[in-house]
């Protein structure tokens, strides 16, 4: 039945990971961006919390609370800061990856000896055109950025299949266009061995259902910062005579930014109750994603408008914001990957947006 | 969180659906086909009747169930459930949706502020009635558009009469309604606290000069204008007594509340319509071989995520007027995005069709005239974002 409560645990989950970020990260987000990096405290409070296992399994060491508990609390720390908030979700979407693909034992087999390492990272990249090549159990590939300076585990997932490599990944720093709390690098493999690979067309779709909800919940929470930061200096800016946001061409466009994020984040909510719920999520996902991106960048270029020369500048979180939700957009394949998939191949069928129809095509 | 529908109104949407599909679409076809509304003898009203419309959700204090005192198949208990009717109803056909018997717009106000003689006296002729009858509600006036608020019918109490003058618009079926809720002011310099609701009924010297509309879409239904001159309406008609008016700000609380579930629902129904217009483009996209051309497919697909995302907007909006919740923000922020969804949904279809739209024969190009309607009643989009920023960073009035 429809309802838009959070669970008690959600919601505790959620108001840790605002104060948190409201705390840890907003205040700090420009040192973490001069420095390309979080100090060690920090990211041992949060590995401390868990806000990377939240909806791992419990026999793994997680909450077991699901992608809607991940999405909250994403959400909250990237509206802080999204590079910082995907240096403490070091293993990130592999995890789901690798639950998909093998379940708890994959989970357990390829992530306990990174969790010995406290600084390991793991990085997955989607293979959207097909251009990673394997060579009997070598494979060669390459990313012209990642948000990271560190890959113990690289995860590359294709429309069929998963693939892991821990050797042989080459990394050179970049200088990042956003994102750089979480660092910044480009990606060379080649001829790498492959630690262990699988082939599941409907194991990928769920893997890359699971990543773009989780890079959806970056975007929203650092738009709806923008949003809310733009709104409320609109507020105390005076011009002509009265608070910027009192003139109608500004107030309208502080409306429709604040139903950019509403409606992004309903669509996001929906996909991973899905995810949690069982039902078919590609198309949700892929749908939340897209309208992420887009909104995302409509919202952070709208935020810098806002403040006017002054959103220009470094002094202000703006500039930030827009740099951090368009190179969000880019990762996944960005939207355009994902509009492959948020459609049905037979769009014949007649729409169904909240299937009531029901799951009778399991495959994610 | 919870996204699923519950079985209840899953079997309520299905009814919906079939009714829909076998008797509200054809029939608003042929209104449209006609120009024209459906004369009240048509036997569609009949058939409509016995499939459980046109009666009032109230019932005489004691009153024992007797079996008519089901919901409608388009109206529901819930907020919530009242968007998923009012969108799948809208689907198949927003114009006879509000065509349809029963006391319609007025009913909401008689419940909410009427005494207990009103409701027996306007309601109980509909609680099993034996022929299609219809209420009606009239606050538009041709002066006012969405400034509501801004009342020039004039009520002047003379003995235990009330004197009616002014002029309506935009006023669904009051040419064929028993009675019409009219709102009036006591004196325009009292804003909301001098407004008054009355119920008229039909035949009352002095309420006439009816005339429906020419519209580009939604025929099915009758927009009426009318006029009141000198009309005297008996003191027991207006609406709540006038203890109602001094225990409270005024009438004009009895069409505006707090919890809006009315907004969410409009916004359902914009859904509907946009829904209905991709559901013919992709099979005509289908028909024509066009299902794998990618141009064509980013534009259903960004269609189809503006409607869903207007969907649950709606229907977190609707969540929240059943808990009691205020949600004036989330009710005008779906007002304001569903139509204009929608609108582009209709539109894209229009181009999917391409000269074929231009025939003028298609469900889609009704479906395209149909809908622009939708951002104009209940507050145009622009009077939802004026509210939106009253509450978002306080723009002054």
């Amino acid at each position: 039945m429809i309802d838009f409560a959070l669970d008690e645990e959600l919601a505790l989950g959620a108001e840790t990971a605002q104060r948190f970020s409201e705390q840890q990260l907003l205040p700090s987000q420009r040192a973490f961006e001069a420095q390309r990096a979080l100090p060690e405290a920090l990211r041992r409070e949060a590995a401390q919390i868990g806000f990377d296992r939240i909806d791992w399994p419990e026999s793994a060491g997680g909450a077991g609370l699901g992608a809607l508990a991940r999405v909250l609390v994403t959400e909250r720390l990237a509206a802080g800061c999204p590079g910082a908030a995907l240096a403490l979700q070091p293993i990130g979407a592999v995890a789901q990856a690798l639950r998909a693909f093998g379940g708890e034992a994959a989970l357990q087999r390829h992530l306990q000896p990174l969790l010995a390492r406290p600084d390991a990272r793991a990085a997955l990249v989607f293979d959207a055109r097909g251009r990673w090549a394997s060579d009997g159990d070598a494979l060669s590939g390459h990313a012209a950025w990642l948000p990271t300076d560190r890959i113990d585990l690289l995860a590359v997932l294709s429309r069929d299949g998963l693939r892991l490599v821990t050797q042989g990944i080459v990394l050179t720093e970049v200088a990042g266009a956003g994102l750089r709390a979480a660092g910044a690098s480009e990606l060379r493999v080649d001829r790498a061995p492959v630690e262990a690979a699988w082939t599941d067309p409907a194991a990928a779709a769920l893997a890359l259902a699971h990543a773009r909800v989780q890079l959806a919940a970056l975007l929203v929470g650092q738009m709806h910062a923008a949003a809310d930061y733009s709104r409320r200096y609109a507020l105390e800016r005076v011009a002509f005579g009265k608070p910027i946001a009192h003139h109608q061409a500004l107030a309208f466009l502080i409306v429709d930014m604040h139903s950019a994020v509403d409606a992004a984040r309903q669509l996001l909510h929906e996909a991973a109750w899905r995810l949690d719920a069982g039902r078919p999520a590609r198309e949700a996902a892929a749908t939340a994603l897209i309208e992420a991106i887009e909104n995302g960048v409509f919202i952070g270029a709208n935020a810098v408008q806002i403040l006017g020369g002054a959103g220009f500048m470094r002094d202000y979180p703006v500039e930030k914001q827009l740099r951090e939700l368009r190179a969000l957009g880019l990762l996944l394949g960005g939207a355009d990957a994902a509009r492959d998939d948020a459609l049905p191949a037979a769009i014949a069928a007649p729409i169904d947006f909240l299937a009531t129809t029901d799951a009778t095509t399991q495959g994610a | 969180m919870d996204f699923s529908i519950s079985a209840d109104d899953q079997s309520r949407l299905q009814t919906l659906r079939r009714l829909g599909r076998d008797e509200m679409r054809p029939a608003g076809w042929r209104a449209d086909r006609a120009g024209a509304p459906l004369p009240v003898d048509d036997p569609f009203f009949v058939r409509m009747l016995a499939e459980g419309f046109g009666r009032t959700r109230w019932r005489a204090a004691g009153a024992t169930p007797d079996g008519t005192d089901a919901p409608a198949p388009n109206k529901a208990g819930s907020a919530v459930a009242q968007v998923l009717l009012a969108e799948e109803g809208a689907y198949w056909d927003r114009g006879i949706g509000v065509a349809l018997p029963g006391p319609g717009l007025g009913e909401p106000p008689i419940l909410s502020m009427g005494t207990p003689e009103q409701k027996q006296r306007f309601l109980s002729p509909f609680v099993n009635p034996q022929r299609p009858i219809w209420g009606a509600f009239a606050m538009t006036e041709p002066s006012g558009g969405s400034d509501v608020a801004n009342i020039k019918t004039r009520a002047r109490r003379d003995g235990d009469h009330w004197v009616l003058d002014g002029a309506k618009s935009f006023s669904g079926n009051s040419g064929r309604a028993e009675w019409t809720v009219v709102f009036a002011t006591i004196d325009p310099a009292l804003g909301r606290a001098g407004h008054r609701a009355f119920v008229v009924e039909r035949g009352t010297p002095g309420f006439g000069d009816f005339r429906i509309e020419k519209k580009m879409g939604l025929k099915a239904y009758e927009s009426t204008s009318f006029f009141l001159s000198g009309c005297r309406v008996p003191a027991a008609n207006l609406l709540g007594g006038e203890a109602y008016y001094e225990q409270r700000s005024g009438g004009f609380k009895g069409a505006m509340n707090t919890f809006n579930a009315g907004r969410p629902a409009i916004a359902g129904m914009a859904v509907g319509i946009g829904r209905a217009a991709l559901d013919e483009a992709a099979a005509f996209m289908q028909a024509q071989g066009l299902a794998s051309d990618l141009r064509l497919r980013d534009r259903l697909e960004r269609s189809r995520r503006k409607l869903k995302a207007a969907l649950l907007m709606a229907l977190r909006a609707a969540w929240l007027a059943d808990r009691r919740q205020p949600n004036m923000l989330e009710a005008s922020a779906s007002k304001a995005l569903a139509p204009p969804a929608a609108f582009e949904a209709t539109s894209f279809a229009m181009e999917v069709l391409g000269l074929a739209g231009g025939r003028g024969d298609h469900l889609i190009e009704k479906l395209f005239r149909d809908v622009k309607a939708l951002d104009i009643v209940e507050g145009t989009g622009q009077i939802q974002r004026v509210v939106m920023a009253r509450h978002l960073v306080g723009l002054p009035n």
